[in-house]
């Protein structure tokens, strides 16, 4: 099931023959799984002799359901009780999904929950993230910056907001124009580099700090994680310090959401909420009239946002996340989730204890 | 319960002590014999590991009665022995058709591996374990940046009279490198090279982290202006020509003179070499576990520095050729967690040799780091992984 014509992942045939091994009885998989990224249903068939296509209710009700992306809301209730759903459920910006599925009594783990002894996380996709999200904001740039590949223009300023692991990945691709060709083409013409410059939370507060910084900056990148997502990083009317030509990007895709209280925004106030349909937002897109009025949009530059900017290279995407999730599928399919155990000596099943949602709620504070 | 290899093989495990230098105090913790032997496979452990991270043979012993405490010898006649750098100067003692678990970096040293597959020893070299993407599986490049930054900060805190004031400008570190171990020292500058540290100074004026590319670090006059704006500068760069200093040593006159210089890549001097491989910033000691702080007045100043290195520019550097080992209980842990999934995969599997290729992800990630993987190595002048 996608949820908009631009999602394309599903996971690849090599993930469903590790299911085969790793002891799944029978592999459900949906009619034309696989399409969106020109794999054939023969390529899945060949993966497993369990293998049995069906249609999207018939995977719901199987013992454990797999999806990246989590399913709409209004599936919830055909998904068995006690049944596994293994999907990125992002629990703390989903207060609404998290109440569900606590009340439909599933078993649901959060796949961007899955973290190890340290907190890092062991399913990931973050580089992809950042390569994705910089790579478009600089084709962006080439078009609006008026210098963009002039060998006398000084050398481009980035300002990263956040230095945890996605800020970290964008340092990386925003250092290289997030294209390896295109950066060995700058090169070979002579023209200045990136400067990068990141600043955290500690200088992201200082007003007259932050205004000077975004005056010189040609694009603005952000990749906080906020310990408190009511409240914005940058407020609407510091754009209008930034060039004419800069651009915006959103990395961190928290979205907005008024129906709580007090309600979740995003990082720079004022950004649209992208797609994999749609992820480009130039000024006058009317993407902007159709935010919730409380939300301050008048200074606008080019703004990217995707809800996954991972999808952009669908099969590359699903290629990390299968290997990333094949050493779990051993606790996952063989062992009960009601025994799963945070101090296991297994790596694997305290993880996905952690990311267990009736412990995940008992662990968090209040 | 035993865990049997899948081709009926029950293995042991030895963990020898490392013999490099006096200061390196790593070793596997007795967390990871106990795991083993949980498996119900017998660990050998020779006697005084751990001991310089104060552990006692006894700590090793009273986790698990399939624990024994032995010598060096018996250490290294196991099935599988694993041990964190290479023991160039003890591989006779491990038996034939034995799997050795270490540090071993083939592509830059081909001769070890040549003597290796001479001495009919199958090895797994834990650098070269990457997974389907090739993200290595077992690494700290973390705690190179954290480690270094957090002696970094600390010996800006004592060189800058203004560390702690309220009304200074935001500190400003250079990051040269955006490679992996600069994408983490950009993390590790922005919170003060520690999270103590970071929350301790939260009122104050934060860090301002510029990250400079190689296409940016090759432009003197940028780089030159870039350098008089710099408190602190980390060099976490991978050169593509070591033969030449990103920052030659008369540059080093334009940082403040309160500014400290962190040295993230630990590029050796080879001035032997052809061609040669230099410091990325000239002039700077290469520090070890013993010494890592270098005060521009310091006694030792040149002693790691060949002759016709100039070194008259001075900053207070911090160096060491290890920087994960400054703290060696959270390395070894942070190694032991990584290991432990492949350990357990490679004590199922039979050992190294019996490794395939087509095998499930964690199988996948050792073949590819085992003999067996990099047989092109045996050509010489051949590096390129086989598989």
């Amino acid at each position: 099931m996608h949820r908009e014509p631009g999602e394309k992942r599903d996971f690849l045939p090599s993930f469903v023959a590790a299911l085969d091994a790793a002891g799944a009885e029978e592999i459900v998989v949906e009619n034309g799984y696989g399409s969106g990224m020109d794999i054939d249903e023969a390529a899945y068939s060949a993966a497993s002799s369990r293998l049995v296509w069906g249609d999207l209710d018939d995977c719901l009700i199987q013992d454990a359901v797999m999806q990246v992306r989590c399913l709409d809301e209004e599936y919830f209730d055909k998904l068995g009780t006690k049944s596994i759903l293994l999907s990125m459920l992002h629990y703390t910006t989903r207060p609404e999904r998290v109440r569900r599925l606590a009340e439909l009594d599933i078993n649901a783990i959060s796949m961007d929950g899955l973290i190890d002894d340290g907190g890092r996380r062991l399913v990931e996709n973050l580089a992809a993230v950042a390569e994705n999200g910089v790579g478009a904001a600089f084709e962006e740039l080439a078009h609006t910056h008026p210098a963009f590949d002039d060998p006398r223009r000084p050398p481009l300023r980035v300002t990263i907001l956040g230095s945890g692991a996605v800020g970290s990945h964008a340092v990386r691709a925003a250092s290289r124009y997030g294209n390896d060709q295109l950066r060995d083409a700058m090169v070979a013409r002579g023209v200045k580099g990136v400067e990068v410059v990141v600043v955290d939370h500690d200088l992201t507060a200082h007003e007259s700090y932050m205004r000077s910084l975004l005056s010189g900056s040609d694009m603005l990148v952000d990749a906080t994680q906020r310990p408190d997502s009511t409240i914005h990083v940058i407020p609407n009317r510091w754009l209008a310090d930034m060039p004419a030509h800069a651009v915006v990007l959103d990395l961190s895709v928290d979205p907005y959401n008024f129906s709580v209280w007090p309600p979740i925004v995003k990082g720079i106030e004022g950004l649209p909420q992208g797609t994999l349909d749609q992820f480009v937002f130039y000024p006058d897109d009317s993407a902007y009239e159709e935010l919730d009025p409380r939300i301050s949009t008048k200074n606008r530059r080019v703004a990217l946002s995707c809800y996954s900017w991972p999808g952009r290279k669908p099969r590359e995407c699903m290629e990390v996340y299968g290997g990333q999730l094949e050493p779990f599928l051993n606790v996952l399919l063989n062992k009960r989730a009601a025994a799963w155990d945070t101090s296991s000596p297994s790596l694997y099943e305290r993880a996905l204890a952690r990311a267990e949602l009736k412990r995940w709620l008992e662990a968090r504070p209040g | 319960m035993t865990i049997r290899s899948g081709r009926d093989t029950s293995l042991t495990l030895g963990l020898p002590l490392m013999s490099q230098e006096p200061e390196e105090r790593r070793d596997f913790l007795p967390s990871l014999a106990l795991h083993v032997a949980s498996l119900g496979l017998e660990v050998l452990v020779e006697s005084g590991l751990g001991a310089r991270m104060g552990y006692s043979d006894r700590d090793y012993l009273n986790s698990s009665d399939r624990i024994r405490i032995v010598g060096r010898d018996e250490a290294f006649a196991q099935d599988v022995v694993l041990i964190l750098r290479s023991p160039d100067d003890r591989f006779e003692l491990i038996r034939p058709g034995a799997t050795l678990l270490s540090m071993l970096h083939w592509p830059t040293r081909v001769a070890r591996y040549l003597r290796l597959k001479e001495l009919g020893i199958e090895a797994v070299s834990l650098d070269l374990i990457v997974d389907d993407n090739h993200r290595r599986l077992v690494e700290n490049m973390e705690a190179v940046a954290w480690n270094g930054l957090e002696a970094g900060f600390e010996a800006l805190a004592h060189t800058y009279a203004g560390f702690r004031t309220h009304d200074r400008d935001p500190i400003r570190v250079t990051v040269m490198g955006a490679g992996m171990v600069g994408k983490h020292a950009v993390e590790a500058a922005t919170k003060y090279g520690s999270l103590d540290r970071g929350r301790s100074m939260r009122d104050f004026p934060g860090v301002e982290v510029t990250v400079l590319g190689r296409n940016l670090t090759s432009s003197e006059r940028y780089l030159r202006e870039q350098l008089r704006l710099t408190d602190l500068l980390v060099d976490a760069a991978f050169r593509s020509d070591a033969s030449k200093p990103l920052v030659p040593n008369e540059w080093i006159d334009e940082l403040p003179e309160h500014a400290v210089i962190c040295d993230l890549s630990v590029d050796p001097y080879l001035l032997d070499a052809s061609p040669p491989t230099v410091r990325g910033i000239e002039g700077i000691p290469q520090g070890s576990l013993k010494q890592y702080v270098f005060y521009p007045d310091d006694p030792n100043w040149r002693a790691t520095i060949p002759h016709g290195v100039p070194s008259l520019s001075r900053r207070t550097t911090v160096s060491c050729y290890s920087w994960p080992g400054i703290h060696p209980r959270a390395c070894m842990h942070r190694y032991e967690e990584q290991l432990l999934p492949l350990l357990e995969k490679l004590l199922e599997t039979g050992g190294a040799g019996r490794l395939r290729s087509d095998g499930g992800y964690l199988e996948r990630a050792l073949y590819g780091a085992s003999m067996g993987a990099w047989v092109a190595l045996s050509e010489p002048g051949e590096v390129a992984n086989s598989r």
